[in-house]
C-alpha cells in the first residue's frame, strides 16, 4: 500500500518528521517498506517568453534572444530554431542545475560567453528537464502559461511530497487505505480524523425510477448500492487527481474512473462505473443490474480486452442478457465508461472476500479490488464511498446526481462487542496498565465503549475492524498502541521442558561428529529430487501432487543421489578427491501413508590422503576397505555390538557393482558397496566411488553406551604368523567362524595380514597370512604351551578348511 | 715364545688406532672383526698362550686381559657416540616446506549453526523436539488458526504429496508445536530445529527445502516480557552483545500479539541498513490452546521461530543460499 505524506495530512494533523513517521508507523504493525521523495524541483527554472530572436554575428547555427524572465529581459545564446518571438519556454537561470539523471552529476548553468557573445541562463528542451522524450528543439509551453511563474507550478507539481510503501498485514484490511491510516496517526497523536465533508447535491429524477438491483445470492454479496449521475462529460482529471494517482502508481485514465479509483485508495472501497446507457434491459423493464453467479462455462470479457470462460462458482453483475462486471474483480469491456459517456451507473458494493480470491485466482486476475475484497472490505463504507464518488464526479465531471440510492443490504448485521478484562491484559503483558488507560486505547481507535466498569470494558467493533474477534485482539491493540517497546524485557524463568527427542538430537550429533572426526565433511541436500534418481535407489517412492519441476518431483528415498550430486559438483569444479557425508530423513510410501526415516549416507571418491610433496603413497586412490573401515569404526565407537557384513549379489543394472549388508542379529540395517562405475560415469566421476548408507535412527535405538573397563594385560603375549593355501571361496569370516570352532583358549586375538595370489598359488586358490596372540591372564606361557595350543589350531584349519600351511 | 708377549702391546696400540679411527658404525664393526672377531688377530693372540711356558703364562693372561679391556671398553664407547652420530639429521630440514596435514572432516554450516542455537536455549531450559515433515493439513495450518482459505495452503505455495489423504510437506516448524501439546501436559519449553518447504523457485534467496527453528514455552503466568527476554539473551548469545532487538507489531494467525523481530548491529550497518529483519515471535492465540485442550484461562505462552539459512548468511555473509545445498568442498572447508 502506498500513500503520501501530503495525503495523510489532509486527514490528520501531525507535525513529525518523515523519519518520525515512518517509525511511528513502524511500531504501531505497519512496517515501511520504502520512502521516495516525488515532485519538486526545477528549482531555478522559470516560465520565460523569448521577445527578439537575433542571427549570432559569428555563428550561422546559434541565434541571440532577448528573453522575459517575469523579472526583467536577459540575453540568452541559443542553438534551437523550433521557436519563434512570442512562445513561452522554460528557462533556467546562471547558477541553477538542470535535473540530474539517477548517477550524474548536476549540470549547472553559468553566465559565459558564447562565440563572443554574452549569455545569461539557458532555455532547455523537455528531455534536458526530463519531462519529455522530446531533445528536438526547446519545449514550447502553453501559450497561456505566466511569464516568471515557477516550472514546477506550471506542470502542477509544485509541491514536494514523500510516497511511504507499507507492508499490510492480511489482518489489517482497513490499512489499505489513507484514512484507515490517518485513523491510526489520529490514535497516536490525539488528533481528529478530518473526514472530508460530503455532501453532494442531488437533483431530478429518482434513481428508482432509472435502474434497479436484484442479488441472487446474498452469501455473496451481502450489499450492492446503486447510484446515477446523468450528463457527465468524460475527459481528462485536473491535474490534482491525476497526480494524487499518479504519485502512488495508479495510470489516470478519466475523470470518471480516476474518482472511483481515488475513493478506494481513500477509504478502500473498491467503487466501479459503468455506462447506464450500455445495460441491455428486458422488454419495456427498468435496466436491472443482477448479482448472480456465472453459469458454467458462461464467457466473459473483462475491459482490459481479456476473454474468460466462468464457472458456477464466479458472482458475476449482469444486466437481464448478459454479464457486464466481474463482481469485485475487473469491469466488462461490453458496458466500460467511454468518451461518449453521458449517464454513470455508480456501483458500490461488498463481496465475500473467498469468492473473490476464488474468482481472481482461477482467472489469474488481480486487481486493486480483488485485493481489497480478498482481504474484507467494510460493508457499512459503501455508502459513504458512493456519496463520496459522486461528489467528486460532480465536480470533475459535471453532471447530475440523481435523487436517492438503490441500496440492496441482505446481509446488514448488528455491531459486535467484546469485553476487555484489563487484568488480563496486565498479565499476558507483565506489566501493569492502568484501567482508563486501556479503555482510552481503545477509545483512541474508534473502539466505543459501550459498557464498563473497574475490571472490564465492552467495545462495539466497527464493521472495517474484520480482525478483532475476541479479548485476545483486544489486548493486542493495547499493546500496539501502549508500545511494545516500553514493554520491559524480563529475563528467563520458569521450568525446565522435557522431551524425548532431546536426547536423539544429540545422538544424531555424536554420530556427525564422529563422522567428521574422521576427515569427512557434513553435506546437506535436497529432500526432493528427480523421480529419475530416485528410482536408481529405490522402486517406490513418495510424489509430489504438483512438483515445481521434473528435478525436484519426489521425496528422496535415499540420500544416495544427493550425495551423488555432491560428487558431482565437486569434481566438475575440479575437486576429485571427495569425503562426504550427510544425516537426513529419507521418505517411503508405506500403504499411501509415507514413511519418514533418518539415515546417515556416505561417499567416497578420489585419494585416499591429501596429496602430499613427499612419499610413494602420494597418488593412491581410496578403495572399498578404507569405507568398510571408517564405518566399522563408526560403529564401534557409536556403540553397536556384533554387527556383521553380508556379502550380497549385484544384479547386472544395479546401483551398486559389488554390495554387503550390515545385519545385526536378523536386522539389516544398511549397505555398503562400489558404485556401478557406469552410474559414475553419468555423474562425471572418474575414478571408483565407494558409498554407505545406515538406518540411523535404528542404530540409535540399538547402541549400546555403557562400557565397562578390562584390567590391562599382566602377562606377556606370544606370536605365531602362518601362511596357508586355501580355495578362492573361503572368507575371511571363514577363518574366522574355524578359529572360533577350535576353541582355543590362550588364543587372545586374530589378525589378517597378508592375502596374496598368483606366483606360486595355484589358480582358484589364494595365500592367506594370519598373526595368532596367545595370552593367558593368569600366568607367562611357555613356548611348549603356545607350540601346543597353536598346534592344535593349525591342524583344525586344516581339516575345516582345506588349508594347506606353507 | 717369547715374541708373543712382545706382540701384545704393538698389535692392542694398533687395534686401538683401529677403534678410534672409525668414521661410522660399519667402520667400527669391521675393526672390531679384524681384531676381536673369532677370527680377528687379538683372538689369535689369546689363542697362542698355551703354548707359551707355564711361569710366563700368568703374566701374559695379565697383560692380555688389560689389554682386552682397554679395547672393549673403547669399542663400547666408539660404538655410542657413532649411534647418535647415526641418528642425527643427514641434512639440514626446510622447516617452511609444507607438513603433512590431517584431513578434517567439517560440520555443514546449517549444522553448526543450529547446534549454536540448541546450545544457547538449552542454558535456559529449553530441550529439542522433533516432528514428521510430511504433515496433514491440520497441524501445519488449522491447529494453528490459519484462515481455511489462507494462500499458503494453497498449492501455488505449498507441496502436497501425491497421495489420497494428500498430506503436504510442512511450510513451518510450527506444527510441531500442535504435536508436542497433544502429546504433553503444560509446561512446554521446547526447541524445534528442522527442515521445511515452500514451494518456491531456488534463487540466490530461496530453495524449496530450508530451515527454521522454532521455540515454545508454555506454563502459568508467561509474559510478552519473558519473550522479549529470552529473545534477546539468545540473539545476544548467536549474535554478540552488541546486537540491538526491536520489537514490532505484526501478524501471524497462531500468535497474538504478533511481532517482527528486527535486530541492529556492526553487521547490519556494514549492509547499509539500520534494522534487519530476523525473526517472528508472539503470545500462543487462545485459539490454539483450544485446539490442543490447554485451557487459555489458565497456560499462557509464546512461540517464537526463524529462520536458520538467514542467521547463517547474516552471521558469515553468505550471499546465495544455494551455496548450503551445493556441498561444494571449498564452501565447506570455510566454516
Amino acid at each position: 500500500m502506498k500513500v503520501t505524506v501530503n495525503g495523510l495530512k489532509q486527514y490528520v494533523d501531525f507535525d513529525w518528521t518523515v523519519e518520525e513517521l515512518t517509525e511511528r508507523l513502524t511500531m504501531l504493525g505497519l512496517e515501511v517498506e520504502g520512502v521516495e521523495t516525488v515532485g519538486g524541483g526545477y528549482d531555478g527554472i522559470v516560465v520565460a517568453e523569448v521577445l527578439e530572436s537575433k542571427p549570432h554575428p559569428d555563428a550561422d547555427k546559434l541565434s541571440v534572444c532577448q528573453v522575459a524572465d517575469g523579472q526583467g529581459t536577459r540575453q540568452i545564446v541559443c542553438g534551437a530554431k523550433n521557436f519563434k518571438v512570442g512562445d513561452k519556454v522554460p528557462m533556467i537561470l546562471p547558477g541553477s542545475s538542470l535535473p540530474a539523471k539517477p548517477g550524474e552529476k548536476p549540470f549547472t548553468i553559468k553566465v559565459g560567453k558564447l562565440r563572443g557573445v554574452e549569455s545569461c541562463g539557458m532555455m532547455c528542451s523537455g528531455s534536458e528537464l526530463g519531462v519529455t522524450e522530446d531533445s528536438d528543439g526547446l519545449m514550447i509551453l502553453d501559450a497561456n502559461a505566466t511569464v516568471g511563474q515557477p516550472f514546477a507550478e506550471y506542470l502542477g507539481c509544485a509541491e514536494q511530497d514523500v510516497v511511504l510503501d507499507l507492508e499490510v498485514t492480511p489482518n489489517r484490511p482497513d490499512y489499505n487505505s489513507v484514512i484507515g491510516i490517518a485513523r491510526e496517526i489520529a490514535a497516536l497523536t490525539g488528533n481528529p480524523l478530518k473526514w472530508p465533508e460530503v455532501d453532494p447535491a442531488e437533483k431530478g429524477e429518482a434513481v428508482e425510477s432509472l435502474v434497479s438491483v436484484r442479488i441472487d445470492d446474498a452469501e455473496k454479496c451481502p450489499r450492492y448500492q446503486a447510484r446515477v449521475i446523468k450528463g457527465v462529460k468524460i475527459g481528462p482529471s485536473p491535474n490534482w487527481l491525476k497526480q494524487a494517482l499518479e504519485k502512488v502508481g495508479v495510470r489516470s485514465i478519466s475523470n470518471v474512473v480516476d474518482v472511483t479509483n481515488f475513493v478506494m485508495l481513500e477509504i478502500g472501497q473498491p467503487l466501479h462505473a459503468f455506462d447506464l446507457n450500455l445495460l441491455k434491459k428486458s422488454g419495456n423493464n427498468l435496466p436491472t443490474v443482477v448479482v448472480r453467479t456465472a453459469s458454467d462455462k458462461e464467457p466473459f470479457t473483462t475491459l482490459d480486452d481479456q476473454s474468460h470462460e466462468l464457472d458456477s462458482e464466479m458472482l458475476l453483475i449482469a444486466d437481464e442478457t448478459q454479464g457486464i462486471a466481474l463482481a469485485g474483480v475487473m469491469g466488462g469491456l461490453n458496458t466500460e465508461i467511454n468518451d461518449q459517456t453521458t449517464d454513470v451507473l455508480l456501483e458500490s458494493a461488498c463481496f465475500h472476500p473467498g469468492n473473490i480470491r476464488r474468482t481472481s485466482k482461477l482467472l489469474e486476475l488481480r486487481t486493486d479490488a480483488s485485493y481489497r475484497f480478498e482481504r474484507g472490505a467494510d460493508v457499512e463504507i459503501c455508502d459513504w464511498a458512493s456519496r463520496r464518488a459522486a461528489q467528486l464526479i460532480l465536480a470533475t465531471a459535471g453532471g447530475t446526481l440523481c435523487q436517492g440510492v438503490v441500496d440492496v443490504y441482505p446481509g446488514k448485521t448488528e455491531p459486535q462487542t467484546i469485553a476487555l478484562r484489563y487484568a488480563k491484559t496486565d498479565a499476558l503483558l507483565g506489566i501493569s496498565i492502568p484501567a482508563e488507560e486501556q479503555k482510552r486505547l481503545l477509545e483512541s481507535i474508534e473502539l466505543k465503549c459501550v459498557e464498563s466498569d473497574a475490571t472490564s470494558c465492552k467495545v462495539q467493533i466497527p464493521t472495517y475492524r474484520v480482525d478483532l474477534k475476541r479479548e485476545i485482539d483486544l489486548i493486542e491493540e493495547v499493546t500496539r498502541l501502549y508500545g511494545v517497546d516500553r514493554i520491559p524485557s524480563t529475563p528467563p524463568r520458569g521450568a525446565h521442558g522435557s522431551n524425548e527427542f532431546d536426547s536423539e538430537h544429540d545422538q544424531l550429533m555424536e554420530a556427525r561428529q564422529l563422522l567428521t572426526s574422521m576427515g569427512l565433511f557434513e553435506t546437506q541436500g535436497q529432500t526432493l529430487i528427480a523421480e529419475s534418481d530416485a528410482k536408481r535407489v529405490a522402486n517406490d517412492c513418495v510424489a509430489l501432487e504438483y512438483p515445481l519441476s521434473s528435478d525436484m518431483n519426489v521425496l528422496r528415498p535415499s540420500l544416495l543421489p544427493g550425495l551423488l550430486d555432491v560428487l558431482r559438483h565437486n569434481v566438475n569444479h575440479r575437486n576429485t578427491d571427495v569425503a562426504v557425508f550427510e544425516v537426513g530423513r529419507v521418505f517411503l510410501p508405506d500403504e499411501n501413508q509415507t514413511r519418514e526415516s533418518r539415515r546417515v549416507a556416505i561417499a567416497w571418491t578420489g585419494s585416499r590422503q591429501l596429496v602430499f610433496w613427499k612419499g610413494g603413497a602420494k597418488a593412491e586412490k581410496v578403495d572399498v576397505f578404507d569405507l568398510k573401515g571408517l564405518v566399522d569404526t563408526f560403529l564401534d565407537t557409536f556403540g553397536i555390538r556384533g554387527f556383521s557384513w553380508r556379502t550380497e549379489t549385484c544384479e547386472q543394472n544395479e546401483f551398486f557393482v559389488e554390495k554387503a549388508s550390515l545385519c545385526l542379529g536378523k536386522n539389516v540395517l544398511g549397505t555398503i558397496g562400489q558404485l556401478m562405475p557406469l552410474i559414475a560415469r553419468d555423474y562425471d566421476i572418474k575414478d571408483s566411488v565407494f558409498m554407505a548408507e545406515l538406518d540411523l535412527e535404528r542404530l540409535v535405538a540399538m547402541r549400546v553406551s555403557s562400557r565397562s573397563f578390562k584390567a590391562l594385560p599382566a602377562y606377556p603375549s606370544v606370536r605365531r604368523d602362518i601362511a596357508m593355501l586355501v580355495d578362492e571361496t573361503t572368507t575371511h569370516a571363514d577363518v574366522n567362524q574355524a578359529v572360533k570352532k577350535a576353541k582355543i583358549n590362550q588364543l587372545d586375538s586374530v589378525e589378517v595380514f597378508d592375502i596374496f595370489r598368483g606366483k606360486n598359488v595355484p589358480e582358484g586358490k589364494k595365500s592367506v597370512a594370519y598373526t595368532f596372540v596367545y595370552r593367558d591372564p593368569e600366568t607367562t606361557l611357555t613356548d611348549n604351551q603356545v607350540n601346543k595350543a597353536h598346534d592344535q589350531l593349525v591342524q583344525h584349519l586344516q581339516k575345516a578348511l582345506g588349508a594347506e600351511m606353507r | 715364545m717369547s715374541g708373543m708377549l712382545d706382540q701384545i702391546d704393538p698389535l692392542t696400540e694398533e687395534a686401538l688406532q683401529a677403534l678410534q679411527a672409525a668414521g661410522n658404525l660399519s667402520d667400527l664393526d669391521a675393526a672390531r672383526v679384524k681384531y676381536l672377531g673369532v677370527n680377528g688377530q687379538f683372538t689369535a693372540l689369546l689363542k697362542q698362550m698355551g703354548s707359551l711356558p707355564k711361569d710366563q703364562r700368568p703374566e701374559a693372561g695379565k697383560r692380555i686381559n688389560i689389554a682386552k679391556n682397554k679395547l672393549e671398553g673403547l669399542l663400547a664407547k666408539q660404538k655410542e657416540v657413532l649411534e647418535l652420530a647415526a641418528c642425527l639429521p643427514t641434512e639440514p630440514t626446510d622447516f617452511t616446506l609444507p607438513g603433512r596435514r590431517p584431513q578434517l572432516g567439517k560440520l555443514h554450516p546449517l549444522t553448526q549453526v543450529t547446534e549454536d542455537i540448541v546450545r544457547s536455549f538449552r542454558k535456559i531450559g529449553f530441550v529439542v523436539a522433533d516432528g514428521p515433515e510430511v504433515e496433514d493439513e491440520y497441524h501445519c495450518f488449522d491447529a494453528l488458526n490459519t484462515p481455511a482459505d489462507h494462500p499458503a495452503r494453497d498449492s501455488q505455495d505449498t507441496f502436497y504429496i501425491n497421495t489420497p489423504n494428500r498430506p503436504l510437506l510442512r511450510t513451518h516448524t510450527s506444527s510441531v508445536q500442535i504435536r508436542v501439546m497433544e502429546n504433553q501436559p503444560p509446561p512446554i519449553r521446547i526447541i524445534v530445529p528442522g527442515r521445511v518447504y515452500r514451494r518456491d523457485t531456488a534463487d540466490a534467496t530461496h530453495n524449496p527445502t530450508f530451515h527454521q527453528i522454532e521455540g515454545l514455552y508454555v506454563d502459568r503466568n508467561v509474559t510478552l516480557g519473558d519473550m522479549k527476554g529470552t529473545v534477546e539473551f539468545v540473539f545476544k548469545e548467536l549474535l554478540g552483545k552488541d546486537v540491538k532487538l526491536r520489537f514490532r507489531p505484526h501478524y501471524f494467525s497462531y500468535t497474538e500479539p504478533s511481532l517482527e523481530i528486527d535486530f541492529s548491529s556492526a553487521l547490519t550497518r556494514k549492509m547499509g541498513k539500520e534494522w534487519l529483519e530476523i525473526a517472528g515471535c508472539g503470545m500462543v492465540h487462545p485459539k490454539v490452546f483450544e485446539n490442543v485442550g490447554y485451557n487459555p484461562e489458565e497456560w499462557t505462552g509464546w512461540a517464537f521461530g526463524f529462520g536458520i539459512e538467514r542467521i547463517a548468511m547474516i552471521r558469515y555473509g553468505i550471499n546465495d543460499i544455494r551455496l548450503f545445498y551445493e556441498n561444494d568442498l571449498r564452501f565447506l572447508n570455510q566454516f
